[in-house]
């Protein structure tokens, strides 16, 4: 009976190690053909597929959820969609380039299987990728809240016509308004311009997403150093940072001196004042007075006219912006440029309310920055609200 | 006054050598006093160690005894008796008049002295300094921060609060310690003996930085003490020296005034510790660094280094040369 069973362990043993080294010289032999321009073997393909969901299920069970009910997060999205993702992904109306078609995996069409994944499981396979596909992890895998509107936007894809992609992935930059003569004067600013206009203001249209900061009036010091934060990683931002890795030094300067001069254009009143009058006061109080029993100094000591040109100004600027960064920096993602590390010691003291409160307060107040000359044929002129 | 600070900077050299040079050299002892309260404690001090010296001498001397004495002398120690006598009755009589008179020290209050009304300052604890308030004859508030000065002879009264948790004040020299409770008020009653400079501390664990919670207490005669209030109360001077200009503009530029007080500036804030005459004092951040240019520097950069958690924020900002503008400005703002 031992001895029957010594036997079948040894003879098991052997066949497994037979199998191994079996595997190994098939492997060294390189006879396996991994060339891209053939496809794999239907049970490969079905193992590798099977392999992946299971992998993607089991690990996205204990990622976070969140509401994806805000139409501005599927724009963002969007916005980012248009540069990080439809390259090789395609989108509607713009298949991707022959090229990445002849990629093994194919990068899929997004629009079909998008809806096979639960928002929990595109939100992981977003921030972590897949290894062996070509699919990379989100570049700041720590800023969840922009994973999100990637999300949002996945769920909104499949219904989504051509026309309808083109408004929320290219905003102003989809329309040929650019001349010929603009383009050959600007350059390589021209192109740059065109992705800072997917997302932000342009000179015809004020800022419609209020996710995404309006630049305009900013000043140029403030513009500059921030493309630089994002340029060497200091500031984390999966959209913001490839944005800004890819500028010289010339384009940078060029683009923070266009949104300098940007005149402030004024989106109707009706959309900018939806807080509630005694939320802006209570804001408009830890503005200009701070909270000092809780180490709270008053916002506008720094964020006001006369103030360093690297403190970006707030007056105007959209609530769901500035209340997403103040999230930011009290979660600890903002502390690593010296200027963020000033607002990383402050932005935890505020509660919740308070600032939903001062973001509300200062979308509410007309930007004071002066717009340095009216823009050529303004759809919506300046407006004064003082 | 230049002898203070010559006096504050040996301090600050003997700590630095060797930490335990202020207890032997008396800056921060409760055994060298130089007040009425603190002699009061210092001469409980002595009756207890002293007399438990004597005691515990004689308990010795007689276990001794008890254990390798003469039989006789062995019999006698063992009878009720002096069991009873030793054991029970003597501790109850010592510890009795010990407590009472720990009581009667402590509790006496002293009569408004000759030497007219008491001098009252109010000190607030935050988290992790002392914002120092006092009050001119026609009872304007003057406040200043990490240091109590006070005039000889006269009794001063300190009115203890907090901002935040409990902290204890405690200037060894010159009294016991007290505590700052929040919600609550302590008077803490003193009157210095002679001129000079000593050093208290927060004696009550109060977070992070508690270790880094000290003061200077600067006794001056009462003509001195009057000529330094009435220059506290002014504004600050504005500088004249360009850098020290460049200084002002960064300060106004920079949100500092968002926390800080200078007053006769724009700057008004009530965080952080009034900065009016902050090149005056004795030292920076709560006596954790001596008061000259580069600790001014050092202070606006890598506040959160030298002492954690306090509710500065870290300023990176600034430039070599924009610092340096800023710590002249700063500097002599005396």
């Amino acid at each position: 009976m031992a001895l029957a069973t010594t036997r079948t362990i040894a003879i098991l043993g052997s066949v497994v190690i037979a199998l191994g080294v079996g595997a190994f010289l098939f492997a060294w032999s390189g006879i396996y053909n991994i060339a891209a321009s053939e496809p794999h073997f239907a049970i490969t393909y079905w193992l590798l597929d099977f392999g992946k969901r299971r992998a993607v299920e089991t690990h996205s069970l204990l990622a976070p959820t969140a509401v994806l009910d805000d139409p501005n997060l599927v724009a963002l999205g969007a916005g980012h969609f248009h540069g990080g993702c439809a390259p090789c992904h395609g989108a509607p109306g713009e298949p991707s380039n022959p090229i990445i078609q002849r990629m093994l995996p194919r990068p899929p069409d997004l629009a079909r299987v998008a809806p096979t994944w639960t928002p929990k499981q595109l939100f992981w396979i977003a921030k972590h990728g897949l290894k062996f596909t070509g699919m990379p992890a989100w570049v700041a895998p720590e800023r969840e809240d922009e994973l999100w509107a990637i999300v949002a936007f996945l769920r909104a894809l499949p219904k989504m016509d051509a026309a309808e992609y083109r408004r929320l992935a290219k905003g102003d930059a989809g329309r040929p308004s650019r001349g010929i003569r603009e383009l050959a004067t600007l350059g390589s600013v021209a192109d740059a311009l065109s992705r800072c206009h997917r997302c932000h203001e342009t000179q015809a249209a004020p800022s419609p997403n209020r996710l995404i900061p309006k630049l305009a009036g900013q000043s140029q010091a403030y513009l500059e150093m921030s493309l630089r934060n994002y340029a060497n990683g200091l500031r984390p931002s999966g959209i913001m940072q490839p944005m800004a890795a890819g500028l010289d030094e010339r384009t940078l300067i060029e683009l923070a001196k266009h949104y300098a001069e940007h005149p402030v254009i004024w989106a109707e009143a009706g959309i900018v004042q939806s807080a509630a009058s005694n939320q802006i006061e209570r804001g408009k109080r830890i503005a200009s007075t701070g909270v000092p029993e809780k180490g709270v100094p008053p916002c506008l000591a720094c964020h006001a006219g006369k103030s360093a040109a690297t403190f970006p100004k707030l007056d105007g600027q959209h609530a769901p912006y500035i209340a997403g960064q103040l999230r930011l920096w009290r979660r600890g993602l903002r502390s690593r440029t010296v200027h963020g590390a000033i607002m990383a010691a402050i932005a935890p003291r505020l509660s919740e309310e308070q600032v939903e409160d001062v973001a509300a307060y200062f979308e509410s107040v007309a930007s004071t920055a002066a717009a340095p000359e009216p823009p050529p044929a303004p759809p919506l002129p300046p407006r004064r609200r003082r | 006054m230049a002898r203070w600070y010559a006096l504050a900077n040996r301090i600050w050299g003997a700590s630095a050598a060797l930490p335990l040079a202020a207890c032997g050299g008396g800056a921060q002892s409760a055994l060298a006093p130089n007040g009425v309260q603190a002699e009061r404690v210092a001469l409980l001090f002595w009756v207890m160690t002293i007399g438990s010296g004597i005691i515990l001498l004689a308990v010795t001397l007689v276990t001794a005894l008890a254990i390798c004495g003469p039989a006789r002398w062995r019999r006698w120690l063992g009878r009720d008796g002096i069991v009873i006598g030793g054991g029970i009755v003597f501790p109850v009589i010592t510890l009795t008049a010990l407590l009472g008179y720990g009581f009667v020290l402590t509790s006496i209050n002293d009569p408004p002295s000759a030497s007219g009304e008491p001098v009252k300052i109010a000190v607030v604890g935050e988290r992790w300094w002392w914002r120092v308030i006092y009050r001119d004859v026609a009872g304007r508030r003057i406040e200043s921060a990490n240091e109590l000065r006070m005039p000889v002879g006269r009794p001063i009264e300190i009115e203890l609060t907090s901002a935040d948790v409990i902290h204890s004040f405690w200037a060894p020299k010159l009294a016991g310690k007290l505590d700052m409770i929040p919600g609550r008020k302590n008077v803490l009653t003193l009157t210095a003996k002679e001129t000079g400079l000593s050093r208290g501390q927060c004696a009550e664990y109060c977070g992070g930085a508690h270790a880094l919670m000290s003061f200077y207490v600067l006794v001056m005669t009462q003509p001195e003490f009057e000529q330094w209030l009435a220059r506290e109360a002014g504004s600050a001077k504005a500088p004249t020296e360009p850098e020290a200009q460049q200084g002002m503009t960064l300060f106004a530029a920079s949100g500092c005034g968002a926390c800080h007080t200078i007053r006769g500036t724009s700057a008004n804030g009530v965080i952080g510790p009034d900065l009016t005459h902050v090149g005056g004092r004795l030292s920076l951040g709560a006596a954790s660094l001596p008061n000259d240019e580069a600790a001014y520097a050092r202070w606006i950069k890598d506040n959160q280094r030298i002492k954690p958690g306090n509710l500065m924020p870290p300023y990176g900002i600034f430039s070599e040369s924009e610092l340096a503008a800023l710590s002249r400005y700063l500097a002599n703002l005396r």
